[in-house]
């Protein structure tokens, strides 16, 4: 019988933060097809390195394996992404998984995420709506329009796009991309709309809008192809415009959803 | 003892952070009461967010004459009557609702022309009623609960598996979990528990369901003494892919078969002409799913256990504008491209109708502080669920079960734990680690899979049924005496004996009562009794622990008022 053709995966390994990084090889039998979750799911039924020696189940986070809900972004080959979508027929051999390292590592392949939730809840990414008033028709807003925001609800919050923002790191508190585009989500939601400003004031303090260098990186890595350049565009032209109007002392000015909806076109 | 374990203490403990769970949370949230949210995964990556075709709900935004009556008997019908007539016409009542406060907490649904929540036709409804965004509706729901939950400062429990349910006499006191991170023991002391974990997938080979996805709730409910009921009622998708692993179990669309797909056996007949040869592919789901039951049965399914489905005949850039999801979806999660040659299909386990016995109004289990929500409740879909009608599910009864939780943990005095039960719990949960031999889990489970999928699936019969139960008792002897090796630390192998026991749990359940029912309704397809039986359209199976063993009895199903009668009298 004919040897089975197999891999390499090489594998960056901490049981702790404080504990040191070791490199493990392992030897995966190929089969076509074959994503990078199967190969961690084979060495957690068998955890034996190439070498021989028995180890540890490698710890990652992974759920649907339809890349919707964002758990298994980890580095493979350099690259921030979903482990559930890449493929071992289209990867250079040896494979190289490595954890995110913008975010506090839990073990191995797993990382605290959690600051992303801290960051929404810092720019305010919420509607302030405390459900004690009758509910109503509810507000009415145009198909064009609701495609505008379509394409930046799609966010599962899987943590690429803050991996590979230089602007990212210890010095900075800057929220990332994926929390920028939330505000300009929730800003021309016909209810989130209400309180814009508050998200703009927010946007305008520490780790705002003003920390995007624009690398433009995010957009690249993001595997639900988010327009997010433009978002912190729109997001920056928001900011602005309500710094100036703040300063003329005007109380009312157009919202930000009228003004973003005239600039593409839309009639109300 | 407090000293000894993590102990963390609140009014309302829910169990799961899908769409039922995180609505669940907002809601006893908003009344008030401490809440604690324990999930397995990660908040904001619950198998809901897979969820596409939308939430079902009479807002009549498209279609002006429908209203929650015709819901309800879309509901009731599609149920064949066995569903909980009450809990069929709340949702019906109050999804409307639900679905606008959601729009408000700031979900993107699709707009009609003039500016109103789109709708979209389903199957079993009456008229055009899934809101929905895009083929992501499930993504948005949880987006937007997770944000306003996050912004509400639930407490959320994340990678921690609950393994008992404690109780203060009759009454429920709190949870036992670990960690699966770190495999420490964590104690919750509560005066409510909501269940909301979802369903039992992962007991068979092929699934849409997520890995959470192991009958967790349900397992724990029942081992606390609470009723499970309907658990025969299991929902299988006709075709989903069965090869390659990487998407295995993924929904493969009906549209597929309607663009032209054709079906061919291992032998490249196509099939479909000895069972339906006036209507092939686009005969009834029934039917083609019979048809694909058939040939793999006598023989002539693929190498994986399925059936060919081709739409390469069609010129590759009429598939892709056609399906352009499902192309995609192939392509990017197992480099298959669908528009270069056949697809292996089979049917794939999606959603059970059964679960945990609830109360309507408050979704109480039959242990005082215990509630479910969703799919691990039964009782709104009866035999079988309206596609749509899931999601309403969650918002309705989450919101119902978040309410009455709250409310229960405001009325009763805080429990006490028992130090007895936390320690057999520890014990129970360690004594895989001890054993000096014994096998792992992994092919116990495989071994579980395997039989579900050929023995308990889309079509079942008396023979099949009991050679399931007698494999599952086999099973269960040899998970008794699992061994896992080691440490507690991150150990897969470890979650999967713990999951272990609650799949064979529920996959007895499934099997008992679907021996029990000797008629074919809704999702249950007995081969040797395929027609509808007039007194078992009158029952319940209902099961509950006994000792060490399961006692199985029926209950009628509950009398429905004149008016809902008339009602569906005249809808006829």
């Amino acid at each position: 019988m004919m040897a089975d053709k197999t891999f390499i995966l090489r594998i960056k390994r901490q049981a702790a933060p404080q504990e040191r990084v070791v490199w493990e090889e392992f030897e995966i039998r190929y089969r076509p097809h074959l994503n990078i979750i199967t190969c961690l799911r084979d060495i957690a039924e068998k955890p034996i390195t190439r070498a021989g020696d028995g180890t540890t189940p490698i710890s990652y986070d992974a759920n649907c394996l339809e890349e919707i809900c964002g758990a298994c972004a980890m580095l493979i080959n350099g690259y921030p992404r979903q482990a559930c979508s890449a493929l071992v027929d289209n990867l250079e051999k040896p494979i190289r998984l490595e954890p995110l390292t913008k975010f506090p590592l839990i073990r191995d392949l797993q990382v605290d995420r959690s600051i992303m939730f801290e960051n929404l809840k810092r720019m305010k990414c919420w509607v302030p709506i405390d459900g004690t008033y009758a509910i109503g028709p509810g507000p009415r807003m145009s198909p064009e329009q609701q495609q505008i925001g379509y394409p930046m609800a799609r966010c599962i919050t899987c943590g690429n796009c803050l991996e590979i923002c230089p602007k990212v790191n210890d010095h900075t508190q800057f929220v990332g991309a994926a929390i920028i585009n939330q505000v300009r989500l929730f800003n021309m939601h016909p209810t989130g709309n209400m309180h814009a400003r508050e998200r703009l004031e927010a946007m305008m303090g520490p780790g705002g809008i003003q920390d995007c260098d624009n690398a433009m990186n995010c957009v690249k890595v993001c595997p639900k192809s988010i327009p997010l350049t433009e978002s912190n565009n729109e997001i920056n032209r928001q900011v602005l415009k309500h710094a100036v109007w703040d300063w003329l002392n005007f109380s009312e000015g157009p919202t930000e959803r009228d003004e973003e909806w005239k600039r593409l076109g839309i009639q109300k | 003892m407090n000293e000894k374990y993590e102990t963390h203490e609140h009014d309302v403990l829910i169990i799961g952070a899908g769409g039922a769970g995180l609505r669940a949370a907002v809601e006893a949230l908003n009344q008030g009461a401490s809440v604690g949210v324990v999930c397995k995964s990660l908040l904001g990556k619950a198998h809901t967010v897979m969820a596409e075709g939308g939430i079902a709900a009479a807002m009549a935004n498209v279609d002006a004459g429908d209203n929650w009556r015709t819901h309800f008997c879309d509901t009731m019908r599609g149920g064949k009557f066995l569903n909980n007539w009450r809990m069929a016409q709340l949702h019906a009542q109050e999804a409307p609702d639900r679905v606008r406060e959601l729009e408000q907490w700031g979900a993107l649904f699709d707009r009609t022309e003039s500016g109103d929540i789109m709708q979209r036709a389903f199957g079993g409804h009456s008229f055009k009623r899934l809101c929905h965004v895009g083929d992501r509706t499930g993504l948005e729901m949880i987006r937007t609960l997770q944000d306003r939950g996050v912004s509400m400062g639930i407490d959320v429990y994340m990678e921690c598996t609950v393994t008992r349910l404690l109780k203060d006499g009759d009454r429920i006191a709190g949870a036992f979990g670990y960690w699966r991170e770190q495999g420490r023991f964590v104690l919750f002391k509560a005066k409510s528990i909501v269940i909301a974990t979802g369903g039992i997938g992962k007991a068979w080979k092929i699934t849409s369901n997520s890995w959470e996805y192991t009958g967790d709730g349900m397992a724990l409910a029942y081992e606390a003494g609470a009723e499970l009921m309907d658990m025969e009622f299991v929902q299988f998708h006709p075709t989903g892919m069965v090869w390659p692993p990487g998407v295995q179990g993924i929904l493969v669309t009906e549209a597929v078969r309607g663009e032209g797909g054709i079906l061919r056996n291992r032998l490249g007949e196509r099939f479909m002409e000895k069972y339906d040869p006036k209507k092939m592919e686009l005969s009834t789901r029934d039917v083609v799913a019979r048809s694909i039951y058939t040939e793999v049965r006598e023989g002539r399914g693929t190498e994986h256990g399925g059936a060919y489905l081709d739409i390469s005949h069609k010129p590759a850039d009429y598939v892709k504008r056609k399906l352009p999801g499902m192309y995609h979806q192939f392509k990017e999660l197992a480099d298959v491209d669908i528009t270069s040659g056949p697809m292996e299909v089979g049917p794939t386990c999606h959603y059970v109708m059964g679960g945990i016995r609830v109360d309507a109004e408050s979704t109480q289990a039959s242990i005082p502080g215990l509630f479910a929500a969703g799919e691990a409740a039964a009782g709104l879909h009866g035999a079988n669920r309206l596609g749509g009608n899931s999601l309403s599910d969650l918002l309705v009864f989450g919101r119902r079960a978040g309410a009455a939780a709250a409310k229960h943990a405001k009325e009763t005095a805080t429990p006490t734990l028992d130090a007895a039960q936390v320690e057999e719990a520890a014990r129970e949960i360690l004594a895989p680690f001890e054993r000096r031999d014994g096998e792992g889990p992994y092919e116990i489970h495989r071994e579980l899979e395997n039989t579900l999928q050929s023995l308990v699936g889309i079509y079942r019969n008396e023979e099949d049924l009991n050679r399931a139960l007698t494999e599952i008792e086999r099973l269960n002897e040899r998970a008794s005496r699992v061994r896992v090796e080691g440490s507690r630390l991150f150990n897969p192998g470890w979650h999967l004996a713990r999951d272990l026991k609650s799949m064979l749990t529920v996959a007895e359940c499934v099997t008992r009562c679907a021996l029990a029912r000797k008629e074919s309704r809704g999702a249950h397809s007995r081969l040797d009794f395929p027609e509808y039986d007039a007194a078992w359209g009158k029952k319940n199976n209902i099961i509950v622990r006994d000792g060490a063993g399961m006692t199985l009895r029926q209950i009628p199903v509950r009398e429905m008022p004149e008016e809902l009668q008339q009602l569906l009298a005249d809808q006829k």
